[in-house]
């Protein structure tokens, strides 16, 4: 017996467990989702992730960190892949895999960026790419509970066909006069485009956002230099850096050593 | 009642609930204390550097290393002298 003794408590470990795809759901050109169904699956909160490991048949594993694209009331798991071209995994989860076929997944995993329904404040969500893939649990989690407080997207794309979940955005914000979606194009715009053109900047986050005085939770995910660059100028446009989380991620998405 | 102070020093078993309390919970949503620049971040905020066999992370502010973790045959290593502490 020992000095501090305690009851023992359930201490949560991580374990690997098998994924099986029921569903691949072209998003764009690039990129994928995959529906998944996770037996036991213990649920998760909008934001969090999962490791993901892929095992080749000479026994070679390797690991990568996806975001849950689906909020905790769907039934099954979405994972939103974007395929990068010399990349070690993207291109099998996206070009490869099938419905029905197997891998192994562990989470949920962090806590740190997450946002439910719970949160107070209006929610900004600031995203470029597949950096969409988090920031969309929340919104469907939104969508879902009927939330009324005001919300924000502003999402950054190379080209229109580049936007990820563009026609399901636009229905959220039909059924919703409490969110706006405000999209940039980068790169390329089609003809008669009446949005934004080139990357996020002080001036539109100044134009678009909500004012620092309301108080917003701020969620940035995107590659890393975006999200340094969009942290940066929320903080130099007065907002407490403490209500801005952001999550970076390489060009092949996390890689979990 | 404890006659000698020898008799107070207890070994690291007695410490398992103190520090299943700290070692338990979700570890990026902990603040962390650079020992470097003094900066104080979430955990989930630094910059990570992962190559195959373990990562490193580092204080996005001054680049300093506040946490080195490795998988070896001989278990996984956790060294984090760059840290001044962690708060949960």
């Amino acid at each position: 017996m020992t000095a501090t003794e305690t009851a023992a408590q359930p201490v949560r470990r991580l374990k690997w467990q098998l994924a099986q795809v029921r569903e691949i759901v072209v998003e764009t050109y690039r990129v994928k989702s995959l529906r998944l169904h996770v037996t036991n699956w213990q649920g998760h909160l909008p934001g969090q992730h999962v490791d993901l490991r892929l095992t080749a048949e000479d026994g070679y594993q390797t690991q990568r960190s996806y975001s849950i694209a689906s909020p905790p009331e769907g039934d099954l798991l979405n994972l939103t892949v974007e395929r990068v071209d010399d990349g070690e995994v993207s291109p099998y989860l996206v070009d490869v895999l099938r419905a029905g076929d197997q891998f192994e997944l562990r989470g949920p995993v962090g806590r740190y960026f997450v946002w439910t329904v719970a949160t107070p404040g209006p929610l900004w969500l600031i995203a470029a790419g597949s950096g969409i893939a988090p920031l969309m649990a929340m919104l469907r989690h939104r969508a879902r509970r009927k939330v009324r407080a005001p919300a924000l997207l502003l999402y950054s794309s190379r080209s229109l066909d580049d936007v990820i979940y563009r026609e399901e955005l636009d229905m959220m914000v039909r059924g919703d006069p409490d969110l706006r979606v405000v999209n940039t194009l980068t790169r390329k715009q089609p003809e008669r485009w009446m949005g934004h053109r080139g990357r996020i900047n002080r001036a539109l986050l100044a134009e678009a956002g909500f004012p620092p005085k309301q108080n917003p939770k701020i969620y940035v995910c995107g590659p890393t230099p975006f999200v340094e660059d969009v942290s940066m100028f929320l903080v130099e446009l007065g907002h407490d850096p403490l209500t801005i989380k952001t999550e970076r991620f390489g060009p092949s998405g996390g890689q979990v050593p | 009642m404890t006659e000698k102070v020898s008799d107070l020093v207890l070994d690291g078993n007695a410490a398992a609930g103190l520090l299943e309390e700290i070692f338990a919970p979700e570890i990026t949503s902990a603040q962390v204390e650079c020992e470097a620049c003094g900066h104080i971040a979430a955990v989930a905020s630094l910059r990570l550097y992962a190559p195959a066999m373990g990562a490193v992370l580092r204080c996005a502010h001054c680049d300093g290393i506040l946490i080195r973790t490795v998988h070896t045959a001989h278990g996984r290593w956790l060294e984090m002298k760059g840290t001044r502490c962690l708060r949960f």
